[in-house]
């Protein structure tokens, strides 16, 4: 049994219990064992990097601590966690003055960062504990006619030079884990691009734009569904098409299905059980689609 | 190593018995200069007072002249059988008399000539009193060096007037027919089966836009001058130059031997084709079934298993891709050629080549800018480098001199090109390439001229145009209607429904983001060390710089040598640069290959380091640490193995001597006994108010420094006495030590920059010395600031007076240092 | 023309290249890669990074500061992944936005961030609504936060005494 701290971080218990639904559902059906520790707190992601980065690192260091006393890895679901923990995971373990700094700040809560564990996000506990092969043989409903946009959002790849998750220029590892479920990915404009997602609450004009360029990308590549793994994407996207509607009078109806979502839903998980009204696009299209 | 160590008896002082001093003391006065200000009468006194002393002479010049002639008759009616002069301008005035007593029949290493000018009278001029004792001192110290010096003889080793091309792009090509005009056997080896490196790829050099295989060779009679015709590599009739042997398909795999005699093994790989029987008729081609891409016309066509680049190669000789023929599977070609030359039997052969020197001239390459994923090179195929473009603008190419995208072969009408790719980049090469911004104006201009509707851009971050009538052909571009865009794109991308790349790209001076559609993109890519430059460095034991070019032993003055005296550097096998200064390059190394074997042999006086094999413990500190190679271990009989200094190569400096823990090895032209003698000498006499401090003098930059500050009459106590060495490298902790316990109350060591040492290591083991020295002095209860080490260079001569002035009123506070 | 406080380029640099993730910012040489590389310099004039480093690096320290751009990046680290000279553009954005906050700039979000960091241990705080309504979806209750843990790094990393007044940028 693999078993793995999870790290829920902030967005998406106050904001998005269907991915937090989805992702246990199946990780769970998948073999994965998910312990929720306590004294957990924000992982410290670019808005608290903007006020002051080393407070950042530090409360970064100190949740990665907590899960090297539990003797635990780490796994995240938003990619903003997995940013600011696995950067901070390889600056600490790779740079001793750093290290030293911080520790200095964390022996005020009495906690020292080791550097003996790994931060995971889970399309990684897919591919490295699970495999694609054991990944596609545990698919019942395969999503064999849906074409989907996959959005991995900027921090699951970037900085490549510390996260080092995948190929930043020619990333091939969430579109194999999406065909993995019997769909087909498929390529649209500036699919690396970001969705703006940070800029909201500060310039929202500027964001809209930024995600709605990304919605007609998509929809010109006519595909299905947009797949995303970040709550901020989700949100900017589709929330987003609903302030799309307002700003721009232009309607889309571009589902936004996380990718735990079509992953529960094609190891059998039901429809009902996924708490899908969170959607503000409804995402029958995709459902019908389901094999 | 698990041999024993040497024996530790130590046989007390006396190597063997020297032949007993009968010294002669030349006191010149510089035309009666230094009278003015040293005591002559007093120096001369005190000089006949010294035992062993049994002449002392003045007058006004010795070097030169009656003075000389003093020098000449006093060894030859055997009155002395050592010389001690005082004379100005040793660099100049110890070679004349060196000479002159040589010819008068005494060994030249038996003559000590010290500096009383620029040592003593000069930068103590406001001291005349002081300065006379330190002028005692000085004096002192040379006899006493005198009295212990050995002769030393001449050693012969053999030169051989040969010499090794590495190399045959244009500057091989250069230097290997400079040195077989001057009559030198020269081997050229190049690893393809063809000459012309990238020139002959390139086609057109800039900025006169002329062939780039010129290399103005002369022809027929070369003795004559009337005769010499400057003729290009095509009528020059390569072949035919006496003494030049060029050896195609060929590598170095290993090298043997010290300069003047050098052994190599070359392999040369077969060609399949009888070079002497071979007319290029190319029926041989028409019958081959084999086609493969042609890579070297960037696979813009294929090409046949038995091939030749272009009509105008050399030599003009067919050759068979082994890896694509199918040999006697086939042999169609064999049976078609009309005389026979394809031999398809020939076996890899292992030639041993005896050479005197051997120049590098491996050049470089293009990057391959396809780890640069943003740009979609060997994904897109209209996204392409400048050596490809050039293919296509080969008039004798691919495309016959046409412009067309790879992907359509449709004409290329709009054509953008983009700067620095991979160079000027942390990420992957981050020095400037240099000649790629004259490549793309060239290539632009080319395009314009053929096609002048056509759209060209260059995207770049600078035009770097420095070189001579570089300027004029930017000027040219832009009348021509070329475009520049200040900003380097961030990605090529491509439009699949038109078949048409897009250059996103920030234009920085209009402040706009711009798209540019493009029907072909040209990447100017780095330019980067040859391939197989590591692989050759390990062979030939030669550094490569940061970025993997070989690195000349000194850029400014030096800029074709190397560490090894007998190994030369030339063209872009040190950095990227252009025809005009690879042909400089080129002729200068050429000169330098063959300078030191002019004679047909090499003359050295052997002021080398030699071993005492009983102390020897071959603790194998001396091999390691000698920056010249010139020390290896020799067995010496069954468990034993002993250090053995190759004379040839040793250069004189003592970083062995201050390394060895055993005082194992030593400099025949300074002895540890002299370096004692020296000292005890220097701080015997003070007769001046302050504490006397020895300075140990390298007796390069440190010592160039001391002499400037006393030829621009800087002033600095008389208490500092300068000790000289070759390098630091040779001082050990105890000397330190002893010196202090000689009567130094402080002790500088002056040496070259660490950077810039001119034995390579020597200044940099000291300063690590002379740390641990300080440590040993606190230890012992002596202040560690007695003891200091300065690195200065010639034109620092102030710096040093600043330093002794310095060191003495440190020493002064310090106060006088009282030893049990 | 506003009269502005001159801070010397070289001043400035070194304020910039001492604090986290402004160490590389002196190795600009203004390509214009990271322009052409950022989504929102594409979608909006107000905001360059090369013209932000390019004012930081003239030494003109109030634009910089007191400006609206450095708030405009979406930390998407684009430009940092295309960057020929491997200047950490993102992270030296993030520094000069700590630099901006100390002296009193700081737009509202951040200081709601700042807020419910200081009370909470998270930038978003979890309605407790939402938070009983997780049994209902079949989740597990969350975890009590490290509120106490999170204060104790928060005062000892001085980030409690910076002061978040709502600045004059919006």
């Amino acid at each position: 049994m693999t078993t793995y701290a999870l790290f829920l971080g902030c967005t998406i218990p106050a904001r998005q219990p269907h991915y937090e639904l989805s992702a246990r559902k199946a990780l769970t059906k998948l073999g994965i064992e998910l312990v929720d520790l306590e004294n957990m707190t924000c992982c410290a992601p670019p808005p608290l990097q903007s006020i002051d980065l080393e407070t950042s690192l530090a409360i970064a260091a100190y949740n990665i601590c907590l899960a090297e006393e539990a003797d635990l890895n780490i796994v995240t679901l938003c990619t903003g966690c997995f940013e600011s923990l696995a950067m901070t995971n390889t600056l600490l373990k790779e740079k001793e003055e750093l290290r030293e700094r911080v520790n200095k700040i964390l022996s005020n809560v009495g906690k020292e960062f080791k550097g003996n564990k790994e931060v995971r996000h889970y399309l990684q506990v897919l591919t490295k504990d699970i495999g694609v092969d054991r990944l596609k043989r545990s698919v019942v409903k395969p999503l064999n006619k849906l074409k989907v946009a996959s959005f991995s959002g900027c921090h699951l790849l970037r900085p490549s030079a510390l996260l080092r998750f995948d190929d930043p220029e020619r990333p091939r590892i969430f579109d194999t884990l999406i065909e993995a479920l019997g769909a087909k990915s498929i390529w649209y404009r500036n699919k690396l691009r970001c969705c703006g997602g940070l800029l909201r609450g500060y310039a929202d004009d500027v964001a809209l734009a930024i995600a709605r360029d990304k919605i007609v990308n998509a929809t010109d590549a006519g595909v299905d569904c947009i797949s995303t793994l970040c709550p901020f994407c989700f949100l900017t996207l589709d929330l987003g098409q609903m302030l799309i509607k307002s700003s721009y009078k232009e309607e889309y109806n571009m589902p936004i299905v996380h990718y735990a979502e079509l992953l529960s839903l094609s190891l059998g998980v039901e429809p009902k059980e996924l708490a899908l009204d969170f959607h503000k696009i409804k995402i029958d299209k995709v459902l019908e689609k389901l094999g | 190593m698990t041999a024993k160590r040497g024996s530790s008896k130590r046989s007390k002082g006396k190597v063997k018995a020297l032949e007993e001093a009968k010294i002669g003391v030349f006191l010149s006065d510089c035309g009666g200069q230094l009278s003015k200000i040293l005591d002559f009468e007093a120096l001369a006194n005190f000089a006949k007072t010294v035992q062993g002393v049994a002449l002392v002479a003045r007058g006004s010049e010795f070097w030169r002249g009656q003075g000389l002639k003093t020098i000449v008759d006093a060894v030859k009616n055997k009155k002395v059988n050592r010389v001690v002069v005082a004379e100005s301008v040793p660099k100049i005035s110890e070679i004349a008399i060196a000479k002159a007593v040589e010819e008068a029949g005494l060994n030249s290493n038996l003559l000590e000539v010290l500096d009383l000018k620029d040592h003593c009278a000069w930068p103590h001029r406001d001291a005349p009193k002081e300065a006379t004792e330190k002028a005692k001192a000085m004096l002192l110290a040379a006899i006493e060096r005198a009295k212990l010096s050995e002769p030393i003889g001449k050693l012969e080793f053999p030169a051989v007037k040969s010499v090794l091309v590495i190399g045959g792009g244009i500057a091989g090509m250069q230097a290997a027919e400079d040195l077989a005009d001057i009559g030198f056997e020269v081997y050229l080896v190049e690893k393809e089966p063809f000459l012309g490196g990238l020139a002959a790829r390139a086609v057109r050099f800039f900025p006169t836009d002329d062939c780039a295989i010129c290399i103005q060779s002369p022809a027929s009679d070369l003795k004559t001058v009337t005769h010499t015709s400057r003729k290009c590599v095509y009528r020059s009739g390569f072949s035919e130059i006496p003494n030049l042997n060029v050896l195609t398909n060929s590598k170095i795999v290993k090298v043997e031997g010290v300069p003047g005699n050098y052994k190599v093994t070359v392999e040369k790989k077969p060609r399949y084709v009888n070079e002497k029987k071979c007319v290029g008729c190319n029926l041989c081609t028409t019958v081959c079934p084999v086609e493969v891409p042609d890579e070297y016309n960037a696979e813009l066509k294929t090409r046949k298993a038995i091939y030749i680049n272009t009509p105008l190669v050399y030599p003009p000789v067919y050759a068979i891709d082994a890896k694509a023929c199918k040999f006697t599977e086939c042999a169609k070609c064999v049976k078609v050629c009309p005389t026979n030359a394809i031999e398809l039997n020939q076996k890899t052969e292992h030639i041993t080549l005896n050479v005197g020197s051997i120049i590098v001239a491996t050049g470089f390459r293009e990057y391959d800018p396809s780890v640069i994923k943003e740009y979609h090179y060997g994904e897109y195929p209209d996204v392409i480098t400048h050596l490809e473009l050039a293919r296509m603008l080969d008039a004798f190419g691919p495309t016959n001199g046409m412009i067309v995208r790879p992907s359509d072969r449709k004409p290329a009408k709009r054509i953008v090109f983009v700067q620095c790719v991979g160079s000027r980049d942390r990420r992957w090469n981050p020095y400037c390439s240099s000649i790629c911004c004259m490549i793309s104006l060239k290539h632009a201009t080319l395009i314009k001229s053929a096609y002048p509707d056509a759209d060209v851009t260059i995207c770049y971050i600078d035009i770097r145009t420095t070189g001579r009538e570089h300027e004029y052909y930017y000027e040219k571009a832009r009348e021509m209607g070329i475009k520049f865009v200040k900003g380097r794109p961030t990605e090529i991308l491509h439009d699949p429904a038109t078949n048409t790349l897009v250059v996103d790209v920030e234009d920085e001076l209009l402040r706009k983001f711009l798209e540019l559609e493009a029907d072909l993109v040209v990447l100017a890519s780095a330019m980067v060390p040859a391939e197989d430059a590591k692989e050759l460095a390990q062979i030939l034991g030669l550094e490569l710089d940061q970025d993997g070019f070989f690195k000349e032993y000194n850029a400014k003055l030096r800029p074709t040598e190397t560490k090894h005296r007998g190994i030369f550097l030339c063209g872009g096998a040190t950095f990227p640069k252009d025809a005009p200064t690879t042909s400089l390059h080129a002729h200068s190394a050429a000169v330098k290959a063959a300078k030191f074997l002019t004679n047909g042999k090499i003359i050295k006086d052997q002021k080398t380091a030699v071993v005492n094999e009983d102390y020897c413990g071959d603790c194998e500190f001396c091999p390691v640490t000698c920056p010249y190679g010139a020390i290896s271990l020799v067995q010496k009989d069954k468990e034993h193995f002993v250090a053995k200094v190759d004379d040839l190569l040793c250069e004189g400096c003592g970083v062995c001597v201050g390394t060895c823990p055993v005082g194992a090895i030593e400099l025949r032209h300074l002895k540890p006994s002299q370096i004692s003698a020296q000292m005890k000498a220097l701080l015997s006499v003070n007769g001046t108010s302050k504490p006397l401090i020895l300075a140990i003098s390298c007796s390069e930059c440190g010592h160039a420094a001391i002499d400037s500050s006393g030829m621009a009459m800087m002033q600095y106590p008389a208490n500092v006495r300068v000790l000289k060495v070759p390098c630091t490298g040779i001082v050990q902790v105890q000397q330190i030590l002893e010196a202090f316990k000689a009567g130094a109350q402080g002790v500088m060591v002056v040496g070259c920059k660490p950077d810039g040492c001119h034995y390579e290591v020597g200044s940099q083991k000291t300063k690590v010395k002379v740390e641990l020295a300080k440590k040993l002095l606190k230890e012992c209860g002596i202040e560690p600031e007695r003891l200091e080490m300065f690195n200065l260079v010639y034109i620092e001569g102030d710096k040093f007076a600043e330093a002794a002035r310095t060191m003495t009123e440190r020493v002064e506070k310090l106060g006088t240092l009282q030893l049990a | 023309m506003m009269a502005q406080e001159k801070t010397s380029a070289t001043d400035f640099a070194k304020e910039i290249t001492s604090r986290l993730g402004g160490e590389t910012i002196t190795y600009c040489y203004q390509c214009g890669t990271c322009a052409s590389s950022c989504p929102v310099a594409k979608t909006t004039e107000r905001y360059n990074p090369r013209q932000i480093i390019r004012l930081a690096l003239l030494g003109l320290r109030q634009d910089v500061i007191s400006g609206d751009a450095i708030w405009l990046c979406a930390s998407c680290y684009n430009c940092q992944e295309r960057c020929p000279q491997k200047v950490e553009i993102a992270d030296v954005i993030y520094a000069l936005r700590n630099i901006a906050i100390r002296e009193g700039n700081i737009p509202n979000i951040y200081a709601e961030f700042a807020a419910g960091m200081t009370s909470e241990g998270r930038i978003v705080p979890i309605s407790k609504f939402l938070e009983k309504k997780r049994g209902d979806y079949g989740l597990p209750p969350l975890k009590p936060a490290g509120v106490d843990a999170a204060k104790k790094i928060l005062s000892a990393t001085g980030f409690d005494k910076i002061m978040f007044k709502k600045g004059e940028s919006q």
